[in-house]
């Protein structure tokens, strides 16, 4: 990577990481607890969506390419950084190292998750029925539950770390306020997530 | 309290040679520190299975945690062998030397790259004319307050040595030298300089390559708030880079 667009390069990696992916993320999981609620309307939400023109274009652009690009960056970042939680346990040094697990968990869950259940185009239904028979089996529903939560955690810790990188939080003080704020996405989406599951399994 | 004092202590001859671990028993006394141990050593090279080795070398100078020279990881922690106290250490005390920074010997290290950063970063406030400039501008005491803070970094490398951030694989110059970037910035004369020090933290290796692990604030001697600095910067840092592309 040119040093000339070092610092363009990882900022416009952590912006990407909120908007449009973390956002889209919250959506998503949102969504989701309406195709367990009410089936009916989910089709309709989704059939819509894939009714838009150009819903292809707007996937390219606003969802897949923003994760290619912070995925792949973020493989570098990794590579960049370094082990020591052992020699100095503090609760943010142990973030530093699961942000980068989940990061790497979420790659591949993400990337399974697109390529079973979006990729061959079928109907919203039987996307619901072939999600629903993969979480009944035992690894299905850890790797699901373990996929979402990593991808989950991710998000909510990048944000906590988004407000520093932006400039926004720059005391101890106000730093202390967002990772309760940051816990209170987590446990919220977490919820979300989990109960969508639940709700598959039952 | 037991009457001998153990210690376990990595020894490495040279750049490049093996390295092995040696361990010593020295005769306890009161109020020892890391530094006066290894003098007694120094004195009597015997190590604990009684054997004749070569005296441990280290480097150290004003013995009052102000210069940094004898930072070393003390119990797995970087830290200044001078105000490591023997009393409060749990046994046998652990001696490594810093391990981001090519050795010299045994728990000497080089910390040149340290230095270089601060020059890398301009680290100064250049006066220096054909005459007389007069005096400068006024700094407003609430800022000299928390300024004078950050003007406590020894260079001792501590902040980087605890960084996951700084290592062989990253160009990062680790936090030392970005706090002062925000010393010399918050400067009213060194003010006037600070748009070539925020050029420098926006290259690689510079204030994007943080990863908010904040171990530097914690493993910090001097209490520097160090990752206040680092978020103050981004802010800044932030504010130039737009600002130049726009006035390109």
């Amino acid at each position: 990577m040119s040093s000339k667009y070092h610092f363009v390069v990882r900022r416009v990696h952590s912006l990407l990481g909120l908007l449009p992916i973390g956002l889209f993320l919250a959506f998503h999981l949102t969504l989701n607890i309406l195709a367990t609620n009410s089936p009916e309307r989910y089709e309709k939400v989704i059939n819509t969506m894939r009714g838009t023109p150009g819903i292809f274009v707007v996937e390219l652009v606003v969802i897949f390419l923003p994760i290619l690009f912070h995925a792949v960056y973020g493989l570098i970042v990794v590579y960049g950084g370094g082990v020591n939680t052992l020699r100095y346990q503090y609760a943010r040094n142990w973030y530093y190292l699961l942000q980068r697990i989940t990061g790497i968990i979420t790659l591949i869950f993400v990337a399974y998750h697109v390529f079973t259940l979006r990729v061959d185009g079928a109907t919203a239904q039987a996307t619901v029925t072939a999600l629903t028979n993969f979480v009944k089996t035992p690894f299905g529903l850890v790797f699901y539950i373990v996929g979402v939560l990593s991808a989950i955690f991710h998000f909510a810790n990048g944000l906590w770390a988004f407000l520093i990188t932006w400039g926004i939080t720059i005391g101890p003080r106000s730093q202390k306020v967002s990772t309760w704020f940051c816990s209170g996405v987590f446990v919220i989406l977490s919820a979300v997530a989990l109960k969508t599951l639940a709700q598959l399994l039952a | 309290m037991s009457n001998v004092i153990e210690l376990r202590i990595k020894r490495q001859d040279g750049p490049g040679q093996p390295a092995r671990w040696e361990s010593f028993k020295i005769p306890y006394r009161p109020k020892l520190n890391v530094i006066s141990v290894l003098m007694e050593i120094q004195q009597n090279p015997v190590n604990a299975e009684g054997n004749r080795t070569t005296p441990v070398v280290w480097e150290c100078n004003c013995l009052e945690e102000v210069c940094g020279a004898c930072s070393m990881n003390i119990n797995g922690q970087a830290r200044q062998a001078c105000t490591a106290l023997i009393d409060q250490l749990k046994q046998p005390i652990v001696l490594e030397p810093l391990r981001k920074f090519p050795l010299v010997r045994d728990l000497m290290v080089d910390r040149t790259v340290m230095f270089d950063s601060l020059k890398k970063v301009r680290a100064w406030i250049p006066i220096d004319g054909t005459y007389d400039l007069g005096p400068g501008p006024r700094m407003a005491e609430a800022k000299r307050q928390w300024a004078y803070e950050l003007s406590k970094c020894m260079t001792c490398g501590c902040c980087a040595e605890s960084c996951p951030q700084f290592n062989s694989r990253s160009k990062f110059i680790g936090p030392a030298a970005i706090s002062q970037v925000r010393l010399f910035n918050a400067h009213p004369t060194g003010e006037m300089n600070k748009h070539e020090r925020l050029e420098v933290l926006l290259e690689e290796g510079g204030i994007s390559d943080c990863g908010n692990a904040q171990n530097c604030v914690r493993a910090c001697p001097k209490a520097i708030p160090l990752t206040t600095s680092l978020a103050d910067l981004n802010r800044d840092a932030n504010k130039f880079a737009v600002d130049r592309w726009l006035r390109k």
